[in-house]
């Protein structure tokens, strides 16, 4: 009887050793990880592991910031009281943040009022009605809709490109300048014909990698470069940065500000005087809108708004290029895309047109004050 | 549901097996409610239009063999009336359904852009899921009870279930109920089915994932930039990476279908005969989407005279085969000059150099390898203007400054040429081939592990991160 069971067992090992190997090894995976292919062990392992690779991409910068009187800490709101604050900026800085932080909790109202302070703040000695100041970035506000994500909430307002007196440049403008992004970027590079800038992409790029070991493709090359050796040793007049898409379900709004700040402040260390443009990411297609997912426009626009407010007027500026290509309700227009996120080839020119109509001449007399 | 989702691989099929191979008796019944399951969570509400069309269907073929008690005169004439006015209205109510669904909005499209005003109104329906694959199955079964290829009806559970069954439902093959008929009644399900279906979902599963929509990102690409303005190696490029984009979708969906029929105890007919190895369109025709093209050729060609009935009406004949056909792929002008190109592209082969063709293998070869891509582009692209502007680009002409050149080309090339040469690889006959000599050695079950589990990791990080998956 017992050999006869033993038999049958032997015969059934013998005839599906496939079904039964992936029986053992899908309880073994189901032990190590759970339904989103995440390890099991250590909750929340991925989200720690992007602050790991965020913070270490910007360590430097956090050096910097300390030179500055700033620790780490109360840039990111812990201790907000503590610390000299010896420059003005970084005093507005820290507020962004918290304020970004505290989007998360549903007390509008003193969000918007502490809002309206860092308006008036960052336009100096200027009125207190906060109306079109040259050098401010204005937001326009809408009722926010509740949202249910931990990537990302409503930002109730939407950024507008930098109030500034630009200037209109021609390509001979751009010779001096560098664009970093994801796959939007490269399409600008490809299809734009700006070929006197250097141009530093990927696919998938995120703010967080920009600056990270694995480096980034330089487009004239086609070669991964390490972008800390390439800022620190070329100099550069301008600097474009366009990235957003691939953090859209990758950490929340506040932390992509924090090291969105982390780069900014890092370039500029790197190249004393530099013009950043920070430009808005183009919202997708309705019918790529997904609310049930974290991609969509409010998210989108939640970290469009975010890296607004690192616009100075100054030396960083804010370009939204998404009235050219979005209709009324700021989707992207259907007939301009074919996956719903990326533009066809020929509408690039358009995107070239308004990056010429957005020229900062150091020497004017826009940065005397 | 789909076969490449972690909800059916993890949770559906594990159960649904469990409860199917521990209820023998009551299998149909387990099926055709685990198969109602599978095809509500993704349509709770046409499972209902589903579940309605099998009932009225089965209405009809009871109609269709019913037959009178008193004695009548005239008998004979009358069933055969009878039975002739039954099939009439489940054909009429089938193909009813499916215009309503999947062609109103296209007909009343097309008609109002004609006549230049609205005046038919758009219903704006979403398309139930496998509709086309299930409305050809029960008019397959009408027709077949008709025709007396089936001599008597099948019962009321046995009918649900041969329409309902999961792993034919949604995306075909179109199974004929002569060809599960024995099986309807009894089956066994043996060890060994259970072990070389799962082996063959798993071969499906890595054909669907790991190479179909691996390719479909390269076209995805090159559309992206957009048609009109591509270098002619770019189009072609694109053009092939459809092709393989859509040949390992549909033949590995239909060998994930064959597996799973094996492991339930039923022999699902297969589906492609690695038709890009073919020597003419007709040739291709006979080993791409092959219960199709035999459902036209049993249920339209054949009856409509089929080429017995002179030039001139074989013509004809073949141009309402392919029309529909190219209707049947969808509801848009490109579908039907997709149709018409392989009409005329299969006449020509019939009258003049077919036969020349399928002699000579280089020449058949090269003449499939560059007019099959075509035909898919035609296929691909709904919008007419991008559509003649790819065909353009193929061509070499170009309206405009070309804005994606031979810098991309090779980008491409890099990203994605070992994957082009697995595709062709797996395009031939070989390693399917390889895989029934070898199919029960050890490494072979091994490489299907490691198939089955790189599978599994795609669609986990590709569900689960669009942003990885699409990869901005």
């Amino acid at each position: 009887m017992n050999e006869k069971r033993m038999r049958t067992f032997l015969e059934i090992i013998y005839n599906c050793p496939f079904i039964l190997l992936v029986i053992f090894t899908s309880i073994i995976f189901s032990l190590l990880f759970d339904e989103t292919g995440k390890r099991k062990s250590g909750h929340e392992t991925a989200v720690s592991q992007m602050v790991v690779e965020g913070e270490t991409a910007g360590t430097e910068a956090d050096d910097l910031l300390k030179k500055n009187g700033i620790t780490t800490e109360n840039i990111f709101g812990k201790d907000g009281e503590s610390g000299e604050k010896t420059a003005d900026q970084p005093r507005q800085e820290e507020k962004i943040i918290q304020n970004a932080g505290k989007r998360k909790g549903k007390d509008d109202k003193i969000e918007n009022d502490s809002e309206r302070k860092i308006d008036i703040e960052k336009n100096g000695n200027a009125g207190k009605t906060g109306k079109t100041e040259k050098r401010a970035t204005e937001f326009v506000e809408y009722e926010p809709i509740a949202t249910d994500s931990r990537y990302y909430s409503d930002a109730g307002k939407i950024a507008l490109t930098t109030t500034y007196d630009y200037v209109k440049e021609n390509e001979s403008y751009f010779n001096d300048a560098a664009f970093l992004g994801d796959s939007r970027t490269l399409g600008i590079s490809d299809y734009a014909g700006l070929d006197g800038a250097d141009f530093f992409c990927d696919n998938g790029m995120t703010i967080y990698k920009l600056l990270g070991d694995d480096g980034v493709t330089y487009q004239k090359t086609g070669e991964k470069v390490d972008m800390k050796e390439i800022l620190q040793e070329k100099r550069y007049g301008k600097i474009y940065i366009m990235l957003g898409m691939n953090e859209l379900g990758y950490g929340d709004t506040p932390m992509y500000l924090r090291q969105y700040l982390k780069v900014i402040r890092q370039i500029q260390e790197w190249q004393p005087g530099v013009i950043i443009y920070v430009m808005a990411n183009l919202h997708v297609s309705l019918e790529k809108n997904n609310m049930e997912t974290e991609f969509n426009n409010i998210n989108i626009n939640d970290k469009n708004v975010a890296s607004a407010r690192l616009a100075n007027g100054k030396d960083v500026f804010y370009l939204d290029c998404n009235p050219l290509f979005t209709d009324e309700e700021g989707y992207l227009q259907a007939d301009l895309t074919f996956d719903g996120v990326h533009l066809y080839a020929q509408h690039y020119d358009k995107w070239r047109d308004f990056l010429f109509e957005h020229g900062v001449e150091k020497d004017g007399k826009d940065t005397s004050q | 549901m789909l076969f490449s989702s972690v909800g059916f691989l993890f949770r559906f099929l594990p159960i649904f097996i469990i409860i199917y191979l521990t209820l023998p008796k009551y299998r149909n019944i387990v099926l055709l409610i685990g198969s109602l399951i599978f095809y509500g969570v993704g349509e709770p509400y046409f499972v209902l239009l589903l579940l309605l069309s099998v009932i009225i269907n089965y209405g009809f073929s009871c109609y269709m063999f019913w037959e009178p008690r008193s004695p009548q005169t005239n008998r004979k004439a009358k069933t055969a009336r009878r039975r002739k006015r039954a099939l009439a209205l489940a054909v009429v109510f089938d193909l009813s359904v499916l215009f309503v669904f999947k062609y109103w909005d296209f007909a009343a499209g097309s008609i109002n852009a004609f006549a230049g005003k609205g005046f038919l109104p758009l219903l704006s329906l979403a398309l139930p899921l496998g509709i086309s694959f299930y409305t050809f199955q029960m008019l397959s079964y009408q027709i077949d009870c008709y025709r007396g290829t089936l001599d008597k009806r099948a019962g009321l559970l046995s009918f649900a279930t041969y329409v309902c069954m999961f792993p034919q439902l949604i995306a075909g093959p179109i199974v004929r109920y002569s060809e599960v008929a024995e099986r309807m009644e009894s089956r066994r399900v043996r060890i060994r089915d259970l072990e070389n279906g799962l082996k063959l979902f798993t071969l499906g599963l890595g054909l669907k994932v790991l190479l179909a929509n691996q390719i479909g990102t390269l076209w995805n690409l090159i559309m992206t930039a957009g048609a009109g303005r591509l270098h002619v190696l770019v189009a072609w490029l694109g053009a092939f990476a459809y092709s393989f984009q859509i040949y390992f979708d549909f033949w590995g969906y239909s060998v994930m279908a064959m597996g799973l029929g094996k492991m339930l105890g039923f022999s699902i007919p297969r589906n492609f005969d690695h038709p890009y190895t073919s020597r003419s369109l007709s040739e291709f025709w006979r080993r791409w989407h092959m219960t199709l093209g035999s459902w036209f050729k049993e249920y339209v060609y054949i009856p409509l005279g089929g080429s017995r009935k002179g030039n001139g009406r074989t013509v004809f004949n073949l141009f309402a085969v392919w029309a529909l056909t190219g209707l049947w792929h969808g509801a848009a002008w490109n579908f039907v000059l997709w149709g018409i190109v392989f009409f005329l592209l299969i006449s020509l082969e019939k009258r003049t150099f077919g036969k020349r063709l399928e002699r000579s293998t280089v020449l058949g070869h090269i003449y499939t390898v560059l007019l099959i891509p075509v035909t898919w582009v035609i296929f691909a692209i709904t919008d007419m203007g991008q559509l003649f502007g790819y065909l353009g680009n193929l061509a070499g002409y170009h309206r405009e400054e070309i804005l994606v050149g031979i810098t991309q080309l090779v980008r491409y090339l890099k990203e994605y040429g070992v994957l082009l040469i697995a595709c062709v690889i797996f395009a031939t006959p070989l390693p399917a081939k390889l895989y029934w000599k070898w199919k029960d050695r050890w490494f072979v079950v091994l490489i299907l592990l490691g198939v089955f589990w790189w599978s599994v990791r795609e669609i986990v990080l590709g569900s689960n991160n669009p942003f990885l998956y699409f990869r901005f």
